[in-house]
């Protein structure tokens, strides 16, 4: 992980380099700030990432000698297929196609995609899944 | 990071819903799988370059000859608009998606993506958007007509005031949202889901460019988005944010060539990658300079979001100087990674099957393409040939080379990992001829159109101009275009019904990544299990030991006796 954190540090002194040769380059208000926003982004990133890594110590997808063996046998939740994802999707269209043709049409898009953001995130909490 | 946080497992009998036969379309739209929803975005994107090629086809038709044949202006308009948007957005954008979601989970030994379900909201979100641009056609008004990039003053309410517009705005904000989306989970599986000893400099290259190419969607994307909400704000709601008397057009054309000089960068740099992955396969040798085509693609990556400008040196409203010196900068990492190509190749044993064909049908093409595109780098050089059919000729040498001609080699090359059959040999060779000898003919003569002062986005010319042969040139190279994807159907159907399926890992013998030490297609979470990782050529060193062994056995021997195996010093 600290390879990539890296990466977006060395983006976000290159971004924001670029954006004070811009600016004293062109005095284009536009592209300086398109640039050090860009900047910007890069600094939020890597600073997560640098920040996450520290805090979980060494993986062994960073270790040159690991064996497959050493990653902890519980993996993780991989969820086996899902209803909500098209949920989803359909709703944010009704809420575009309201916008676009019925204003009427987007109270119940936001609200279908209010319910259908519901049902994902908590779609194991629920029910049968509760502890 | 999400293996940290773990809801309770569910109870294994509910995991399922009842096996049932028939049951295939709700298992394919509710599926979470990678490889499903993979290839759900190859065969939509395909769609979409089909829909996109007959657009192309009928504006071919009707520049063959002087005078107004089968559409009229506005026809004409929302024709090539339709075309690139569709090329750019629904068809190369998306296909980065789909081949980034089939192989790179694989090639890093994981399960799956990081989040499964957002995986699939993006699929969604990119599928409806694009049929929200579509619609369009089905208006009154017909579909956008202000060129796939919607400059300012034509694309506001007074000048373009069909709904359709409106539609193509929140359509590609919808498919911008799902890139954005996609782009989050490549760069989270990536960092986090890399199978032990898969450290980043061991990632093939084709995962390094996934990653780079999601960076640039992250940088790219929310511009556009942004973009887009402003121009419908404008045109719905009255602002003036793009209002001439603010210097709204060059404004406009500022954010949106913001996005849009990255994401030529963001339909390139995947398909450097699936190349990057066929030329060692097919030609014996490991890559030639692994960290320097990575860098190189570092290079290209950052130095992208400093070009954008280019695209406006005839409005003479932005800095020359800077424009044409980044633009020109970033010909050298390119240059580097043809060097490291030809590297590959250079001295190996090299055979010529339909991915190899198709990869070297990449270098040629796009490498006429780069060479224009220092031509068009060149201030005094651009403006006289800007807007003209030259530009049409180089971004299609561009684009075509890249994505399309890479899109068949990965077709090819990955069809046995996406299907469990190999797609016909015979065939597949018919088919590049076919693409090859088509696309040529069609874009060449372009050039010279271009120099001799044919404008794009004109419906119409005159016989007096003089146009009239090349066009006819290139309409003909056109139709040959456009049948060559027939020959890909039939290859299609004919593996599907005759081919035997596949029953080893590898079936080129050579593959280096770890998308070849799987089963063909893999099972559900990928791997039944993974060899040991210790260079950047896992599956070639399960499957070749005697080379593993003589090329770096004794070193990585000593390293695991002192080392005792795990404890290795981490980066």
């Amino acid at each position: 992980m600290i390879v990539g954190g890296k990466l977006f540090a060395y983006g976000t002194a290159l971004y924001v380099g670029l954006a004070i040769v811009y600016w004293f380059m062109s005095g284009d208000v536009v592209g300086t700030t398109a640039l050090a926003l860009t900047g910007g982004l890069a600094f939020l990133i890597s600073f997560y990432v640098l920040f996450t890594a520290k805090r979980v110590g060494p993986l062994p997808e960073d270790n040159e000698l690991a064996l497959i063996s050493d990653i902890d046998p519980d993996y993780g939740f991989f969820s086996p297929y899902s209803w909500w994802p098209f949920a989803i999707g359909l709703a944010v269209a009704i809420f575009v196609l309201g916008f676009v043709f019925a204003r009427w049409m987007m109270v119940f898009g936001l609200f279908a995609i209010m319910m259908a953001i519901y049902g994902l995130i908590f779609e194991y909490y629920r029910g049968e899944f509760v502890k | 990071m999400a293996i940290l946080d773990k809801p309770v497992q569910a109870p294994q009998s509910t995991l399922r819903p009842p096996a049932k036969k028939g049951n295939f379309v709700v298992k394919t739209i509710t599926s979470t799988d990678h490889k499903v929803i993979g290839n759900l975005y190859m065969v939509t994107s395909f769609a979409f370059f089909a829909i996109a090629g007959l657009m192309a086809l009928i504006m071919r038709a009707e520049l063959t000859r002087p005078g107004l044949q089968f559409v009229s202006n506005e026809q004409y308009n929302q024709l090539f608009t339709m075309h690139g948007t569709l090329m750019l957005f629904l068809f190369a954008t998306s296909l980065f998606a789909g081949f980034a979601n089939a192989i790179m989970p694989l090639q890093i030994g994981s399960p799956d993506v990081s989040f499964p379900r957002l995986n699939m909201v993006s699929y969604w979100l990119y599928l409806f958007g694009g049929i929200i641009v579509m619609l369009g056609f089905l208006t009154p008004g017909g579909a956008a007509g202000f060129g796939w990039f919607a400059y300012a003053p034509l694309s506001n309410v007074i000048n373009s005031p069909n709904v359709g517009s409106d539609l193509w705005i929140l359509g590609l904000t919808m498919s911008g949202m799902a890139s954005i989306l996609g782009a989050v989970n490549f760069i989270t599986t990536i960092f986090t889901m890399r199978a032990p000893g898969m450290t980043m400099f061991r990632m093939p290259i084709f995962t390094w460019n996934v990653l780079l190419t999601s960076v640039l969607v992250l940088m790219a994307f929310p511009v556009l988005a942004a973009a887009m909400l402003m121009l419908e704000s404008d045109r719905k709601f009255g602002s003036v944010v793009f209002d001439a008397s603010n210097g709204g057009a060059i404004l406009w054309q500022h954010l949106f060539w913001f996005f849009g000089h990255p994401e030529v960068y963001i339909l390139a740099l995947p398909f450097f990658g699936i190349a990057t992955e066929i030329l060692p396969v097919f030609s014996r040798k490991p890559i030639f300079g692994y960290k320097g085509l990575v860098f190189a693609t570092i290079a290209i990556a950052g130095l992208s979001v400093a070009v954008w400008a280019h695209h406006m040196y005839v409005t003479g409203a932005v800095n020359l100087p800077f424009f044409a010196f980044t633009t020109m900068l970033i010909a050298v990492p390119t240059g580097v990674k043809f060097f490291n190509w030809i590297g590959t190749m250079w001295g190996g044993s090299v055979s010529f099957e339909t991915p190899m064909l198709w990869t070297i049908g990449f270098l040629t093409t796009f490498l006429f393409g780069g060479l224009t595109g220092i031509i068009l780098a060149a201030p005094p050089l651009d403006f006289h040939v800007s807007d003209s059919y030259f530009v049409v000729a180089h971004f299609h040498y561009v684009v075509f080379g890249t994505v399309v001609f890479a899109m068949f080699a990965g077709f090819y090359f990955w069809w046995p990992k996406f299907t469990g059959k190999m797609l016909d040999e015979r065939l597949g060779k018919l088919h590049f001829w076919l693409v090859f000898f088509g696309f040529h003919i069609t874009f060449l003569v372009q050039h010279w159109l271009g120099v001799e002062g044919m404008p794009r986005r004109y419906a119409d010319y005159l016989a007096s101009d003089g146009f009239t042969t090349l066009n006819m040139v290139s309409t003909v190279g056109s139709i040959v275009l456009g049948a060559s994807t027939f020959v890909f159907l039939w290859n299609i159907y004919k593996t599907h019904k005759y081919a035997p399926m596949v029953n080893c890992d590898d079936p080129w013998g050579w593959g280096a990544s770890l998308e070849w030490a799987t089963s063909c297609p893999p099972p559900r979470h990928n791997f039944i299990e993974i060899p040991r990782i210790r260079s950047e050529r896992p599956a070639f060193d399960l499957h070749h030991p005697e080379v593993a062994a003589m090329e770096h056995g004794d070193r990585s021997q000593a390293f695991e006796t002192a080392a005792g195996g795990a404890q290795g010093k981490g980066h």
